[in-house]
């Protein structure tokens, strides 16, 4: 199979996966609300370089990224107890084509909760990162729904059931949580410093979260895409293992 | 070059559940081939290793000359498959489904177009093809998953119990075009519990339980060898057990089937006559009194034991 088949097999893949229900297009957008109406206050507070909605909104991008990677893992799952994938299986396209069909879905498909919460997120005056940082926040959203659909995805074959799905959406969860996603790296003490500082998605959130918070510049991006490039690279590897594992 | 060839075929799962315990397969191309079994038998299980669904753990196999483990790719290139729980989208449309197929197997947009047309046409899905999945019945769903097998003609065709729970209507419309594919060159491997499936479709059967092929042959051999035919009678009243210490004079008894008591009549036909005079001296009304040539049951029950078909719950046991 050429590549320009694999190619069209990979859309009609991703094209199907489109079909489904658009789950959790809301979620981010009602989590960013509730939490800049609860933690409002801390604009006022020491440490914190920007009015707390600019700070956050990046921060819920992400996560409804995670979700909607997640998901991927969660369909998937049901796929596989249905029978559904087997027919994939079974069909000569290559295992990194049928991959390739899952985890992409989720790339395009987190922009969309993202492009709702952003729409509701400059209604309610968060300020406009420019066209660079707004570009920079997709790309990212992007990124880190396919780093998700790739951990989903790792799951499904593995476990084979849908029961596996907390996994699934606590490994992002965790991944995001363990950042100066909800604060500065200043304000966090102890083991969540030490975390925060080295885990690579920190750099990725502050990618995303530059043109809300100041300008754009190349030292705040590249550190974020390079991450953003490893994380992809380790969790697309282990997926694709479990691709060649689960059938012959 | 057989187009299906096992050696030792084993399936061991997590668990110690030995599903397939060392199957020996030489399908000839153009030839259809069923699996006879009952639930559980292994059946299923086979066609994953066959079809490059599932690894084995034991023994060999090559499907249209390429090995199942090392060659997978090439086997997937040379088969069609329609699996036991035909897993389809409720929300595509039958034309949908068939155009991703034919796109998962590299035909171009526009083949996949005329593909789709022609299958549907094939399997008499045209006035359906635009509906959505869900609003299909079971024999249509059964028929657009084998026209979905077929999109890249594939050599071999593994169909996995394509007829359980369809009407006989449906049934036999099946059958037609697993015939007129076969009689197209096809080679076809099916699975199934229903003896008449076995009996007519196939050129010769293979009958597995617990993992084991028990016999393999054309169904006329298989019968053949059987022999005699046997009695079956039903009673007006629940008197089996008495019915079967009468009969027992007259030949081997076998399990009941159905609540009907059932023994071997060595001397055919000749032999029905002093058995109805038991009975009535005995006292026992009898309701249906029918003579059946041997089955692929029968064959069964010799090699296994067991009858294929489950017994209903309520009637008599064996012993
Ligand atoms: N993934 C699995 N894990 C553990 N045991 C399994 C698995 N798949 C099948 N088995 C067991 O292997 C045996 C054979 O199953 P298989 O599905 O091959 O039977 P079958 O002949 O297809 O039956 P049926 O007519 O019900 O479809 C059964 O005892 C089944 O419980
Ligand atoms: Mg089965």
């Amino acid at each position: 199979m050429g590549w320009r088949k694999s190619m069209e097999a990979t859309w009609a893949l991703v094209r199907r996966a489109a079909n489904e229900l658009l789950r959790g297009v809301l979620a981010p957008t009602i989590f960013f609300l509730g939490l800049t109406s609860v933690f409002g206050a801390l604009d006022n507070l020491a440490g914190f370089p920007a009015p707390y909605k600019d700070w956050l909104i990046p921060v819920s991008l992400l996560q409804g990224a995670g979700f909607t990677g997640a998901a991927t893992g969660v369909n998937l799952a049901r796929d596989i107890e249905q029978g559904w994938f087997d027919r994939l299986l079974v069909s000569p396209a290559p295992r990194p084509v049928i991959l390739a069909g899952l985890v992409l879905s989720a790339a395009l498909r987190s922009l969309i909760p993202a492009i709702f919460l952003l729409i509701v997120g400059f209604a309610i005056g968060v300020q406009w990162p420019g066209l660079d940082g707004l570009l920079i926040a997709l790309l990212v959203v992007m990124g880190m729904g396919t780093v998700a659909a790739c951990w989903g995805t790792t799951l499904a074959l593995k476990y084979r059931s849908q029961s596996a799905a907390p996994l699934m959406q606590a490994g992002m969860l965790l991944l995001v949580l363990t950042t100066t996603a909800y604060a500065p790296l200043a304000l966090l003490t102890g083991w969540l410093h030490t975390v925060a500082r080295y885990n690579p998605v920190t750099q990725v959130v502050e990618a995303a979260r530059q043109g809300f918070i100041g300008s754009v510049t190349w030292g705040n991006t590249w550190p974020g895409l390079v991450a953003l490039a490893g994380l992809l690279a380790v969790l697309s590897a282990l997926a694709l293992r479990g691709m060649h594992r689960t059938a012959i | 070059m057989p187009a299906i060839e096992a050696n030792g075929l084993e399936r061991t799962f997590e668990g110690g559940i030995h599903a397939v315990a060392g199957v020996d397969l030489d399908v000839a191309e153009k030839e259809i081939y069923a699996f006879l079994g009952p639930n559980g038998a292994g059946k299923t299980t086979t066609v994953r290793m066959l079809t490059t669904l599932l690894q084995p753990t034991g023994g060999s196999a090559r499907v249209a000359g390429f090995d199942v483990v090392a060659e997978a790719a090439n086997v997937r290139r040379s088969i069609g498959v329609a699996l036991q729980e035909a897993a389809l989208d409720p929300l595509m449309t039958g034309r949908e489904l068939i155009r991703l197929q034919a796109t998962l197997h590299g035909l171009s947009r526009q083949a996949g177009r005329e593909k789709a047309d022609s299958l549907l046409e094939r399997v008499d899905l045209v006035d359906a093809a635009d509906r959505q999945v869900g609003t299909y019945s079971g024999g249509m769903r059964r028929r657009l998953d084998l026209a979905s097998a077929l999109v890249h003609e594939p050599k071999v065709l593994f169909l996995d119990e394509p007829t359980t729970g369809l009407d006989p209507v449906s049934r036999r419309t099946i059958w037609e075009e697993v015939e007129q594919l076969n009689r197209e060159g096809t080679t076809v491997f099916l699975t199934t519990q229903y003896l008449e499936e076995a009996d007519q479709l196939a050129d010769r059967v293979g009958i597995i339980d617990f993992g084991r092929i028990v016999a393999e042959d054309t169904p006329g051999r298989l019968k053949a060898g059987i022999g005699h035919p046997h009695l079956e009678i039903r009673l007006v009243e629940d008197v089996a057990e008495r019915a079967r210490e009468v009969v027992a004079g007259f030949g081997k008894p076998r399990p009941s089937k159905d609540g009907a008591v059932l023994v071997e009549l060595e001397g055919g036909a000749g032999g029905v006559a002093p058995v109805v005079r038991a009975l009535d001296d005995a006292g026992l009304a009898v309701e249906s009194l029918d003579l059946v040539e041997p089955t692929l049951d029968d064959v069964f029950l010799e090699k296994t034991g067991h009858h294929l078909e489950p017994e209903e719950p309520e009637a008599g046991e064996s012993e």
